[in-house]
């Protein structure tokens, strides 16, 4: 095992509430919920897992050594729950393969289908393309896949996760308060000014 | 499709804005040590930025040194010394990205430009070719992206995915040789294709009003109905993907000037251009 202060970047002599800080703000960074259809969601996964480990190993053993109650060390974000996939799906294999990354057969499979496509095969040729990076492309199949079927949940979670994307803004992830707004308002010049009319009658 | 790779000055701290120079110096010197002194003309913020990101990966930046400017001998720069070969890397792919740039340029410009083009031509094809010798998967890299744009382009079918692709996955291949891992491979290879998608992206957009006008290809130009939300989202889009696969590296050496880049420069980068816009459309 890492050592458990590294994993979360704070020094061994570190009070408890700075290392559920550092814990929070990991746990945040890494959250399911921003690697969501990711192909790096595995990946997100283990550090996650190594971010909960090493927290519960602090908590607990400050506990053992009495120094000071962190709470539980019920950390809170372990379940990654793997998308609920209908189970009537007829594409159980080309689900798999996406999963697996094997996205060359899996849209091989899938443009040999000819005729009218259903909706889960909108959804599914937009995750091949969503894994890809076009995101264009994934963003129209989901769309129609949304437009066919407006009731199924998976549909509509991987759309929005598109426009979660697409409005990730000027650095609109960035919570870290990095960007200080600097900025002067035109209300900011006018009480300046006035301030300084005050002191030019103080002068007179 | 040069320089849209940058940081934010205003955001950096002072050591780590003269770390950032020093890379530059640094990659400047190099340019001049392996091909000529005219070369170093050439030197590009994207590739400084590939210099320090792979130096970064590889924990090979061993310290810096001081010596003296070619250009202004009155002033003193630091330059960044590096262990394995990074430096002699990028500046191999500055060459050979100029160079690949320029037979671009020579087919899709007026008169004028294609006449300066040509005149400089030799010299950057006896540098690409020296480039070639010493790192021939980049050569091939670059010489793979430019046909298969060119085919994109071709293509009736082209919409944004695939005319980003060629220049994605250059970047997404020339990253992920750096790799030690699987894991590795696929994070470097993920940052790799968002950053070059961007660029690519960033690039067209920049161009658009300039290709309407003389009728040259630009992906955006296909689209015709809200073309400013569809440049944002799809640019938005971008970085987010490499923001996502960012987050999972455990950089230490230049990580403020990465996260500068990142976080605040590629972004800034993008309201310059999605911004212009706005101005432009206002003054129609």
């Amino acid at each position: 095992m890492k050592d458990p202060y590294e994993v979360l970047g704070v020094a061994p002599g570190a009070s408890d509430d700075e290392v559920k800080a550092a814990y929070r703000k990991l746990a945040k960074k890494y959250h399911p919920d921003n690697y969501q259809d990711s192909p790096l969601a595995d990946l997100a996964e283990e550090k996650m897992k190594e971010v909960n480990e090493a927290y519960d190993y602090i908590v607990n053993s400050r506990k053992a050594g009495g120094s000071g109650s962190a709470g539980s060390a019920g950390s809170g974000y372990s379940g990654y729950s793997s998308s609920g996939y209908s189970a009537n799906s007829q594409y159980v294999n080309v689900r798999m393969m996406i999963q697996q990354g094997n996205l060359d057969e899996a849209e091989r499979i899938l443009d040999s289908e000819t005729g009218d496509h259903t909706a889960e095969w909108y959804f599914l040729r937009g995750m091949c393309y969503y894994r890809r990076g076009w995101a264009q492309q994934a963003v129209q199949h989901f769309q129609r896949a949304v437009q066919m079927e407006p009731n199924n949940m998976e549909y509509q979670q991987a759309l929005n996760n598109m426009s979660r994307q697409q409005n990730y803004g000027y650095g609109g992830y960035n919570t870290t308060g990095m960007n200080n707004n600097m900025g002067c308002s035109a209300c900011d010049i006018c009480s300046a000014i006035m301030c300084a009319d005050c002191l030019c009658s103080c002068c007179r | 499709m040069f320089g849209y790779i940058r940081v934010q000055k205003s955001e950096l701290k002072l050591r780590e804005y003269d770390a950032y120079k020093s890379v530059y110096c640094g990659l400047c010197r190099q340019l001049g040590r392996d091909y000529s002194f005219l070369s170093r003309f050439l030197l590009s913020y994207d590739c400084t930025f590939y210099a320090m990101f792979i130096m970064s990966l590889g924990r090979s930046c061993s310290g810096f040194e001081t010596g003296r400017c070619r250009f202004n001998p009155m002033k003193k720069c630091s330059y960044c010394k590096c262990e394995s070969d990074c430096m002699s890397k990028a500046a191999a792919v500055n060459v050979t990205l100029a160079y690949y740039k320029l037979i671009d340029d020579i087919s899709d410009s007026g008169f004028f430009k294609r006449a300066l083009c040509r005149a400089v031509k030799p010299f950057l094809s006896r540098w690409r070719k020296k480039a070639n010798a010493r790192y021939p998967e980049i050569d091939s890299l670059a010489a793979g992206m430019m046909r298969s744009q060119q085919e994109a382009e071709k293509s009736p079918d082209c919409g944004i995915d695939m005319a980003a692709h060629p220049t994605a996955s250059f970047l997404s291949s020339l990253l992920s040789a750096e790799a030690q891992s699987e894991a590795q491979k696929r994070i470097y290879s993920q940052i790799g294709y968002g950053l070059g998608r961007f660029i690519y992206l960033a690039d067209a957009a920049d161009d658009l009003e300039k290709d309407i006008k003389s009728g040259n290809f630009n992906p955006f130009n296909s689209e015709k109905e809200n073309n400013r939300d569809v440049i944002g989202n799809n640019l938005s889009q971008a970085l987010a993907m490499t923001f996502d696969a960012y987050n999972l590296l455990d950089l230490t050496d230049f990580r403020g000037i990465i996260d500068n880049v990142i976080l605040l420069g590629l972004p800034s980068v993008q309201k310059e251009i999605t911004g212009t816009e706005v101005k432009d459309e206002r003054s129609v």
